[in-house]
């Protein structure tokens, strides 16, 4: 499990994301087997202890189906939905980040946004 | 019965359901197992499956089996929902070396009693050699106790006839009824 310092550092990393993009709306990070690790959202809409929970299965059949295919590792996996994008990605080895916009129109500053966070992330933990 | 049954296996985490369909698969079987990461999950075992297991098995008179296997933890129930769809028996798995075996099983019960009143079910109990109680007659009085009638069975989640033994008890109810 995390230290206090390194979940303080994924908060610090979610507030830098929701500043620099406004199309976030929500954000969670979690460890690989499904564990809530911290969260922000612009509005307290959504449970996002389950969606953590469900970011690592997300990714872990992302992986699965990418090694079936012989295709490498996967690198994020992305739902696009009638009303709005979520995207989940790796931060490292042990961690999934998750983040989520209403915007149907958006998903290229979503992706580049989130991809840049988990940067930060890796670099940081 | 159609030539095709899927049969789900659930049961607490590290009780077995990866050994298990491991043991019968006649395919590579595909898992969804990472590194875990709490003290509880690392006391059993290194690794833990986040989202299914899946294997595949015939049967001598031709009856292909789509095995699958759930993750173990509470927090991962929507996948149990998601993998129980179109399933024709359940295997609950429980470790007899855990702290509440028979908490354990009245979770799945619970979880499932939809699924289980509608169709059918077998209880394994593993890790009996380690842990000898509960014994199998303290599960069957829990059983009694709740009104319902299912088979429990000792099984080594790694052996193959273990795991087979206990697939045709299921099968056979399925065929004949309780």
């Amino acid at each position: 499990m995390l230290s206090s310092a390194q979940i303080a550092q994924l908060e610090l990393q979610l507030n830098k994301l929701f500043d620099q993009c406004q199309v976030v709306t929500a954000a969670v990070v979690a460890t690989i087997d499904g564990h809530f690790c911290a969260q922000k959202q612009r509005a307290n809409t959504y449970s996002l202890e389950r969606l953590a929970t469900m970011g690592s299965t997300l990714m872990s059949l992302g992986d699965t189906i990418t090694a079936e295919l012989k295709m490498g590792g996967c690198d994020n996996v992305i739902s696009e939905n009638r009303e709005g994008i979520v995207v989940f990605m790796h931060v490292g080895r042990d961690l999934v980040l998750v983040t989520l916009t209403t915007q149907k129109n958006a998903l290229g500053m979503l992706l580049s946004h989130t991809r840049r966070c988990v940067e930060e992330l890796t670099k940081t933990l | 019965m159609s030539n095709e049954i899927k049969l789900v296996f659930t049961g607490s985490a590290g009780a077995g359901k990866t050994s298990a369909i491991a043991a019968i698969s006649e395919i590579p079987v595909i898992n969804t197992d990472v590194r875990a990461t709490d003290l509880t999950t690392l006391q059993h075992k290194s690794k833990t499956t986040v989202a299914m297991d899946y294997g595949e098995l015939t049967l001598d008179d031709g009856q292909k089996l789509r095995l699958y296997g759930t993750p173990g933890q509470q927090r991962f129930d929507y996948m149990w929902r998601i993998l129980i769809k179109g399933a024709l028996g359940l295997i609950i798995l429980v470790d007899n070396s855990g702290t509440d075996p028979i908490g354990d099983l009245a979770r799945y019960l619970d979880n499932f009693r939809g699924f289980i009143n509608e169709t059918s079910a077998v209880i394994g109990v593993t890790r009996m050699d380690i842990s000898a109680e509960p014994n199998l007659q303290c599960y069957y009085d829990y059983l009694g106790e709740r009104s319902i009638q299912l088979p429990v069975f000792p099984v080594d989640a790694r052996s193959r006839e273990s795991i087979v033994m206990l697939i045709q008890a299921l099968i056979a109810m399925l065929e004949y009824g309780n």
